[in-house]
């Protein structure tokens, strides 16, 4: 690869400093003592990380938001792996189609969707069901994970496959043997991509929860309606302390760029 | 009598014939290889016989069973893909021991034997490497360990050597022959290289856009190439266009030989010669006169091109430490009859 000169350098870390600059400021505050949305300047205190874990509604919702987001992101990595091997292998009637339905939630924005599962879940009786939650939520992260599949798939060796397959394996050995630890990377990123954003989901959200099943973007928003105090900064600050520990994690296993650039 | 047979195979996509009716059989134990130019339909064949293409038509058996419509994972025969196709998740070791899982042996025995396999392979000591740890030539070995450790009774090699340098190619070369003969597998090869395909089969099958259009011993395949295509294709060959007149064949105004009996008077001719059958004479002696053109240096041969009323004809003069003729010296050319063969037609080579 080419080395960057000094302008895309300087480019490169005016990039980097504008897009980290808001989740520093956030961390920061998240430490101050005072009553409001400040730096911390003499002091740093655990006040407000310790006001969070006193709501027990936002604890609940944290613990909501973490089921859903595993469960939702397991769900779309479970439909996406077979379907994205349909779509990459066999030439099928209507699979443009079915590519096209799996990667329309992409487009359609989350209000649209919010509004549109309201309805729905009215009219079936489903308000306030975790399940049909879950289910909104697999439908909006299930083109992320398959996006990805396809990208591992159709970067995979066939070949490997095919020697498999002369050394006796059958057609699900292979696919256990070779087929999905080669694409394991893909997987997971999906994975994770699909946990972040089921994480993070504020817009549908809060059309398709009830008290019960309340998220914590939604809390949070709720929150911050009625007021602005620093417990907003250390709810953030632990979320972006979640997502970097996972990301962290990714990246000690497989190599972010593997997964996210195809990198091999 | 033949091991491994195909009986009038063909394969055809959307309309396009890539084999066209091929008949072969091979013998236990024979090293057969598949050569000819890009496209002609080598891994196609080769790919039916492993099971991973299904034919269009015909009939493919082994060992006399008919294994036609048998899955790839039934047939039980070893593959070297050409990209080597190694699992890159799995060590070295894992992917030699791949087909023996699948065949369920034991592990002791499964160590024991895929420990035999990298020793004569020469690879012991990588055995915990990864694939993207070794070079190619050791990926190569690997893939071959992987394809021979599960004993088949057929090793499908295709294009085993295109990605080696020209010595480690060599060295492989002579390791394929040692192991073939050691193990004493079936052997059947893809290669588009004519030399490697002369130096190391039993017999070479030639194709040329899907059809088989000689079979035959290097030797023969080169002495007696059936098709124009072939004479060029495999080792280099002169092409002399000329016509059957008075008392033979005349090129370009001169009789070179006497013409087959089969030609009538009048008729175009071509007159094929080897460069290493010329033999240069002094300026004034020989069959026909030239000048040296050029001249190359090979190592054991020079190559020299004589440009002579017949055109420019290519001439091998072995190395005998003494400088043949220079560039613009006058010379003679001289063979014997024999080797100039003459075939009726402009000779259109293919
Ligand atoms: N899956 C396929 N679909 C359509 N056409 C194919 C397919 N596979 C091969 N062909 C065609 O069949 C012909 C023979 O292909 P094949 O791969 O057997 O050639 P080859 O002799 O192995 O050539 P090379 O030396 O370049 O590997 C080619 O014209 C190729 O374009
Ligand atoms: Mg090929």
């Amino acid at each position: 690869m080419q080395k960057n000169g000094p302008v895309a350098l300087l480019f490169h870390a005016l990039v980097v400093a504008f897009v980290l600059a808001p989740l520093v400021v956030i961390c920061l505050v998240a430490f101050t003592p005072e009553n409001t949305l400040t730096m911390p300047t003499t002091a740093f205190s655990l006040r407000w990380f310790r006001a969070v874990f006193e709501h027990p509604d936002f604890v609940t919702a944290f613990g909501n938001s973490l089921w859903l987001a595993t469960i939702a992101a397991s769900i779309s990595v479970a439909i996406a792996v077979p379907a994205g091997l349909a779509i990459d292998r066999y030439r099928f009637p209507g699979r443009d189609a079915l590519n096209g339905l799996f990667l329309s939630p992409l487009i359609i924005p989350h209000l649209v969707l919010g509004v549109a599962f309201l309805r729905l879940f009215a009219l079936i009786g489903a308000t306030g069901s975790f399940a049909w939650l879950v289910l909104s939520h697999v439908i909006i992260v299930t083109p992320y994970v398959l996006r990805l599949v396809l990208a591992a798939l159709s970067g995979l060796d066939r070949s490997a496959e095919q020697a498999a397959m002369t050394l006796g394996a059958s057609r699900f050995t292979v696919f256990r043997r070779v087929t999905a630890p080669m694409i394991l990377p893909g997987i997971s990123g999906g994975w994770l991509i699909a946990f972040i954003n089921s994480f993070d989901e504020l817009t549908m959200s809060i059309f398709v929860t009830s008290p019960a099943t309340v998220t914590l973007p939604v809390r949070m928003y709720m929150y911050a309606t009625e007021s602005i105090d620093p417990m907003m900064a250390a709810v953030s600050a632990l979320m972006i302390a979640l997502t970097a520990l996972a990301m962290l994690a990714l990246d000690r296993v497989f190599g972010l760029d593997k997964i996210l650039v195809g990198e091999k | 009598m033949g091991f491994l047979t195909l009986e009038g195979v063909s394969k055809v996509y959307g309309g396009l014939a890539a084999v066209r009716d091929v008949d072969l059989a091979v013998a236990r134990g024979e090293f057969v290889s598949l050569l000819g130019p890009s496209g002609c339909g080598k891994t196609t064949t080769l790919q039916m016989i492993a099971g991973l293409v299904e034919p269009t038509a015909g009939r493919i058996g082994l060992d006399g069973r008919d294994i036609t419509r048998e899955k790839p994972n039934r047939r039980g025969l070893g593959v070297v893909f050409q990209s080597y196709a190694l699992f890159p998740h799995m060590t070295v070791a894992e992917n030699v021991a791949f087909g023996l899982e699948m065949r369920k042996v034991p592990r002791a025995e499964r160590d024991r034997r895929v420990a035999e396999m990298l020793a004569l392979v020469h690879l012991a000591n990588l055995a915990e490497r990864y694939p993207r740890q070794l070079s190619g030539g050791q990926r190569q070995r690997v893939a071959i360990a992987r394809a021979l450790v599960i004993a088949p009774p057929v090793l499908l090699l295709d294009e085993p050597l295109s990605n080696l340098d020209a010595k480690l190619r060599e060295e492989m070369q002579f390791e394929l022959r040692r192991i073939q003969r050691s193990v004493g597998t079936t052997t059947i090869m893809v290669t588009h290289d004519q030399a490697e395909a002369l130096s190391i089969s039993d017999r070479v099958v030639v194709m040329e856009a899907g059809r088989m259009t000689q079979i035959d011993a290097p030797y023969r395949l080169y002495e007696q190439p059936a098709t124009a295509f072939i004479s060029t294709f495999v080792g280099k060959m002169n092409r002399l266009a000329g016509v059957w007149g008075d008392g033979g064949v005349a090129v370009a105004g001169t009789v070179l030989a006497s013409a087959p009996a089969d030609v009538a008077a009048g008729t175009a001719v071509t007159a094929w010669i080897r460069p290493e059958k010329l033999h240069l004479r002094p300026m004034g002696e020989g069959r026909l006169a030239g000048r040296v053109a050029s001249r190359f240096f090979l190592g054991g041969h020079w190559l020299l091109t004589v440009g002579t009323e017949a055109g420019d004809i290519l001439v091998s003069v072995p190395n005998t430490g003494e400088e043949p003729a220079r560039e613009g010296e006058p010379i003679g050319l001289d063979w014997e009859p024999a080797s100039l063969r003459v075939e009726a037609g402009a000779g259109a080579a293919a």
